[in-house]
């Protein structure tokens, strides 16, 4: 077998074993991937040479997060890491018409995706005043929620890159004698954009005369919070994913930093889906919490995979919410979810209440 | 050049086809007996025909035992290279080339050849992750696979280029994690007066004893 074809392992998905150890069925979650996966190999197929050593297409959204629907946008960005190049502009253009040619709609109305993204601005600026919301936007989501088709090496890079600038400029918390080996850093960074796409549903209400008021009112419920959930879990995850020797090994390894890179590398190279199973399947009594968890995720799915009921929540007016019976079902859902989420993040058995004390609130 | 500067290691490259031959008929009169390490660059693009034509013409040098740099990029047949056991020695791909990068593709790599060693090549592995991280997970896993380090700067228009500060700086990253003792064949090119001032700044990039002789040029 020739050295192109020799596998590189894969693990298996966290998703999956935790649906059969819950024994519940999940179809619009399994639904919602299969479509993702199906059309990203139908992207992958159109690319054709678009990328190289220096320039990947990296995939955020729904699509990147395993969650697409016949309703989702396609949100994508040509990611440079290398010699500047006129010619980047004609990639933008040949992958807006692929994405176009493939029936898919085109990225949102704010203009982060879409378009050029470079290596430089999101790997140097990180906080101060160069670091724009864009910014921001672009290189925290790099981390939770995106996939890469075509060639990956600049993507890897850029990850690795930026994970570096959070772990090796803040490595004091992987030092013997810290009480947490948390990257605050990091954390603080998951914590701001979080506000911040916050404080954005409030900006668009007011900017688009409250058009998609509902729908976006729900996303920011159900998955723009579990972007930030997968996130803090992941900040969090030296104590609640790796096992007391492992992370003994990795404090007093040859090299800390380097050893936590490739640790969050391999997190967030899951989906957030998948970052909340992988945690829900090291501790057993969290499974519970886990039922009520990806019930109310698979039901907004749901909702979102109904094009009647997404048309409805697209175009449903604030003040008609209250008297609205689909609305206030996944608003219901969305409690559901929310309090499975604080069930979560205060469970002492895994000690994430501490965490969450220590780390959540300041 | 090399015997001037008291340089005991050299690596012999057919980097390309039309060099192999006559690199091997050069073999059977060149005096290599001043240097204590001597390995052969095998060349970086063959077809299967060539493949085949390359390890016929190795099997009677075999036994003077020179280890045989091999880019994985390059095999067509594991198994005719499994014969050749640790002499076979796989270096660490650039970012042009699409397996034998990173740790996780070397991996790959040497199920097929266990007992191969590696060229461990500090500046593919720089350029293919300036962090450092994969060339530190390079050197964790097969630290005791290494026969000897390729030195250089690797641009990005992946040419071999001389040692500038800020690859130095990377390299002293991850140099205490490089055995001891193992040759070390500096890629920089630069003209003959140049030679030294890159070999004194491949000995503090990979933090080696000042009077360490094991540098020498490819």
């Amino acid at each position: 077998m020739p050295p192109q074809q020799l596998p590189i392992f894969e693990p298996p998905s966290e998703l999956d074993r935790l649906r059969e150890t819950l024994g519940i069925d999940l179809p619009n979650i399994d639904g919602a991937r299969a479509e993702a996966n199906a059309f990203r190999q139908r992207l992958e197929s159109a690319l054709d040479g678009l990328t190289s050593e220096d320039t990947s297409i990296a995939l955020f959204g729904s699509l990147a997060r395993d969650e697409f629907t016949s309703g989702s946008d396609v949100d994508w960005t040509v990611l440079i890491d290398g010699i500047a190049n006129p010619k980047h502009l004609d990639v933008a253009r040949e992958m807006e018409c692929i994405v176009e040619s493939l029936g898919a709609r085109a990225p949102g109305r704010e203009k982060i995706f879409g378009k050029l993204a470079f290596s430089h601005e999101i790997i140097h600026q990180i906080g101060g005043e160069d670091d724009t919301n864009s910014n921001t936007t672009k290189r925290v989501l790099l981390l939770l929620e995106s996939a890469p088709i075509g060639r990956r090496d600049a993507f890897n890079r850029v990850l690795d890159s930026i994970l570096s600038r959070y772990i090796i400029e803040d490595a004091r918390f992987l030092q013997e004698s810290a009480q947490f080996h948390v990257p605050r850093f990091l954390l603080n960074d998951f914590a701001r954009y979080w506000r911040t796409m916050a404080v954005d549903f409030a900006y668009k209400r007011r900017t688009r005369a409250r058009e998609g008021f509902a729908i976006r009112n729900i996303k920011l419920r159900m998955s723009r919070k579990l972007i930030f959930v997968s996130g803090l879990l992941a900040c969090f995850s030296g104590h609640i994913l790796l096992a007391a020797p492992e992370l003994s090994a990795l404090i007093s390894s040859a090299n800390p930093p380097y050893e936590f890179v490739r640790h969050l590398r391999r997190v967030f190279a899951q989906t957030p889906l998948e970052i909340v199973a992988s945690i829900i399947n090291c501790h057993a009594h969290l499974r519970p919490v886990g039922a009520q968890l990806f019930t109310a995720y698979d039901a907004f799915l749901g909702v979102l995979r109904d094009d009647q009921k997404r048309a409805h929540l697209e175009n449903l007016q604030p003040e008609a919410q209250n008297g609205d019976s689909m609305y206030q079902e996944i608003r219901n859902v969305s409690h559901e979810f929310r309090d499975a989420v604080l069930t979560l993040f205060f469970d002492e058995g895994t000690g994430l209440s501490q965490l969450t004390r220590m780390y959540g609130i300041f | 050049m090399l015997r001037d500067r008291n340089v005991t290691i050299v690596e012999l490259s057919a980097l390309r086809m039309a060099e192999w031959v006559p690199l091997i008929q050069a073999l059977a009169h060149l005096d290599l007996s001043d240097f204590d390490y001597v390995s052969i660059h095998l060349p970086s693009a063959m077809n299967a025909t060539e493949e085949r034509v390359v390890v016929q013409s190795l099997q009677p040098i075999q036994d003077r035992k020179f280890p045989l740099i091999l880019h994985p990029d390059a095999i067509h047949d594991f198994a005719r290279w499994r014969a050749f056991g640790g002499l076979v020695c796989v270096e660490n791909m650039d970012m042009r080339k699409l397996i034998g990068r990173t740790e996780p593709e070397l991996a790959a790599i040497f199920r097929e050849l266990p007992d191969a060693s590696l060229c461990f090549d500090i500046g593919h592995a720089a350029q293919v992750d300036p962090t450092m991280t994969e060339a530190y997970f390079i050197l964790k896993c097969y630290r005791e696979k290494i026969a000897q380090i390729h030195v250089s700067e690797v641009n990005s228009r992946s040419k071999h280029d001389s040692l500038s500060y800020a690859t130095i700086v990377s390299f002293r990253d991850v140099a205490h994690m490089i055995p001891a003792g193992v040759p070390i064949i500096l890629e920089t090119p630069v003209p003959p007066e140049k030679m030294q001032e890159q070999i004194d700044k491949a000995t503090f990039a990979l933090a080696l004893g000042a009077d360490s002789e094991l540098v020498a040029y490819s």
